[in-house]
């Protein structure tokens, strides 16, 4: 597979998503193989509806959204499906089944879309959630961990197939700044240990600094800004310049000088 | 309760309203009753609200006075206010700031044909996706019975114990007072022309072909198909769906195909429980009132009861659990996103479920009464 480490993963040619009307517009994007890319904004910019594009719920209106080199809509189901199996998503409320336990959770990709045996199952279950700092929590109902720790597990079910291509939203919005840490720390050590590539939703300027390479930032229905980090945050675009500096909307401009 | 909070006097063509005291949550009420009493007058030419006198003022008391200089205004009445400390500045530029950034003008809502068309499509909408529901899940219960997929380990048999098994105690109570309610009102009127042993043809028939079937699945409605559409419907809320989704696990494969193959075993299970404890209950009576002892009783209902009659009735039994199994699916998958949703998922279900039996069962007798016999 070695002709594919610069690859691309995921890529928008003119996408517009939203419901009825669009929320975003004119989205042009590449995802390459290996980087953990930010997608940034403030709330109700679009973030998780792009997010829900690329994860196959949300058709877009216009634009095609290429995963893997194939156009992710214009597949039969199945393939869709076989193509989705080799993503991992985790959202921002966890999603667990609360019928199930933690390890269940965990196990569910597996159990349903593999033919391995049971042992290996929990064998893998195990070591994804000591990964995530969580061991011997297999047996705890997801009601009876906090929110973080449901986070963690959720992380740890998105992760468990080993996907290419991870997409998460909001990691660690309304964790404490330690338990927030831990979680980037997981992330990148998916990235170390299994060479996973992310696309995070977040605002969480601390978290953007500590993991990602790359930022996508969307404002007023379009993507107004993208580079690395440190371009953005050196970027005199107004909404760029007021997030990265945490100033309140209406206020002054940015400074037009260094 | 404090009584007028301001003096109002008329100076040199203009009305002073010199308020008093603390303007608080506690006074706003009657100080607006008493702005709103005088933005009523018609000679009015100048309002000056003086705050001299006014000590604390919260938002209350504010909004009190910015809603009269918002009528007042509208009236074209010139409105001044004078005489404001620090802190009653602080508070009135809260309130102009919101005024200040209240959007222009509503959206008019839609008129009486825009509701009309939008209802249309919403159930134009509600069948496509009924339709392609059933449809994929036909082929995905095909893909299990191919062995090309899996069910859930277990799920169907946990399914059928929650639908059926736990049903049972119920079932069993309502359809033996069914049993003894109809068999008595027959025996009734059977014994004025002496034909009283006949109840046990009456009650055969009634539980075999109309009442077992229509008791057990109305029943599973309220039980089970209320159940599935708030369990699928929370689970839209919860975004589990859209995790399935997300994962590639088709989301009737996993919730619905096993809910569905449990209905079909344990909705017909629980009409045929009924059919056996309805005629019982009859039993019962011919037994008290008659003296018909058990014996005769069930043979003259194995005589005139025949395969048709059971099968008519297991047949409509097993359409009836298909409505109950589809529409709790249906309209819990396309719940919305917030918890009021899944009441009415779960309330839709009944009240859809139980008027699609009602009017197939009337269908089934239209057809079969039709097609030949039903003497």
């Amino acid at each position: 597979m070695s002709e594919h480490t610069r690859s691309t993963l995921l890529e928008c040619r003119d996408v517009s998503v939203g419901y009825e009307a669009p929320v975003v517009t004119d989205v042009e994007l590449r995802v390459q193989r290996g980087e953990i890319l930010a997608l940034l904004g403030g709330s109700g910019s679009g973030k998780s509806t792009l997010l829900r594009a690329f994860t196959g719920l949300l058709p877009p209106l216009s634009g095609e959204i290429r995963l893997f080199g194939k156009s992710l809509y214009d597949l039969p189901h199945d393939e869709r499906m076989r193509l989705l199996h080799r993503t991992g998503t985790a959202f921002q409320q966890d999603a667990l089944f609360s019928g199930m336990t933690v390890a269940e959770n965990v196990a569910l990709p597996l159990r349903e879309l593999t033919r391995l045996p049971r042992a290996v199952i929990r064998e893998m279950v195990e070591v994804r959630l000591s990964a995530v700092g969580l061991a011997g929590y297999g047996k705890r109902a997801p009601a009876s961990l906090s929110g973080g720790q449901r986070k963690r597990v959720a992380l740890a079910r998105a992760s468990i197939m080993d996907p290419e291509l991870l997409f998460i939203d909001e990691p660690s919005a309304g964790l404490d700044p330690i338990v927030a840490a831990t979680i980037d720390e997981t992330l990148i050590g998916f990235r170390e240990a299994l060479g996973i590539t992310m696309i995070v939703v977040t605002h969480e300027l601390e978290s953007i600094r500590a993991i990602a390479d790359r930022a996508v930032m969307l404002g007023r229905g379009k993507v107004i800004a993208e580079g690395t980090i440190d371009e953005l945050s050196q970027s005199r675009e107004d909404i760029v310049y007021h997030f990265f500096h945490r100033v309140a909307e209406g206020s002054p401009a940015a400074p037009s000088v260094r | 309760m404090p009584g007028p909070i301001a003096a109002i006097e008329q100076q040199a063509g203009a009305t002073v309203v010199r308020l008093q005291g603390d303007l608080t949550v506690r006074s706003a009420g009657a100080l607006h009753r008493q702005l709103r009493a005088l933005g009523r007058r018609r000679d009015l030419g100048r309002v000056v609200v003086d705050f001299a006198g006014a000590e604390r003022i919260d938002s209350a008391g504010m909004a009190a006075v910015s809603l009269a200089r918002r009528r007042l205004e509208q009236r074209r009445v010139p409105f001044e206010v004078t005489a404001l400390d620090e802190a009653h500045r602080a508070v009135l530029a809260q309130i102009e700031r919101a005024a200040a950034a209240a959007p222009p003008g509503e959206v008019a809502p839609p008129g009486a044909l825009e509701r009309i068309g939008e209802r249309v499509l919403d159930a134009a909408a509600g069948v496509r996706a009924f339709i392609g529901l059933m449809g994929e899940t036909v082929r995905q219960t095909l893909a299990v019975a191919t062995r090309r997929a899996k069910l859930p380990a277990g799920s169907v048999a946990r399914q059928i114990a929650e639908m059926g098994a736990d049903g049972v105690p119920i079932i069993a109570l309502l359809s033996c007072m069914l049993g003894l309610t109809v068999g008595f009102q027959a025996v009734l009127q059977l014994q004025r022309f002496g034909a009283g042993v006949f109840v046990a043809d009456t009650i055969g028939l009634s539980m075999v072909r109309e009442l077992a079937p229509l008791m057990s699945a109305i029943i599973l409605t309220g039980r089970t198909g209320a159940a599935i559409a708030a369990e699928l419907g929370t689970m839209r809320v919860r975004s589990e769906i859209d995790a399935l989704s997300a994962m590639g696990i088709s989301p009737v494969r996993f919730l619905v195909v096993p809910r569905l193959l449990a209905i079909t075993v344990a909705g017909p299970a629980l009409a045929l429980f009924s059919m056996a404890v309805g005629i019982a209950g009859g039993m019962l009576i011919a037994q008290a009132v008659l003296d018909l002892g058990p014996v005769s009783f069930f043979a003259r209902v194995t005589e005139r009861v025949t395969m048709g009659d059971f099968l008519h009735g297991m047949s409509k039994s097993f359409v009836f659990s298909w409505i109950v199994g589809f529409s709790g699916a249906h309209l819990g998958m396309r719940a919305g996103d917030d918890a009021s949703s899944v009441g009415a998922a779960a309330t839709k279900t009944v009240v859809t479920g139980v008027s699609l039996i009602i009017v197939v069962d009337a269908i089934f007798a239209t057809v079969s009464s039709l097609g030949k016999h039903y003497t």
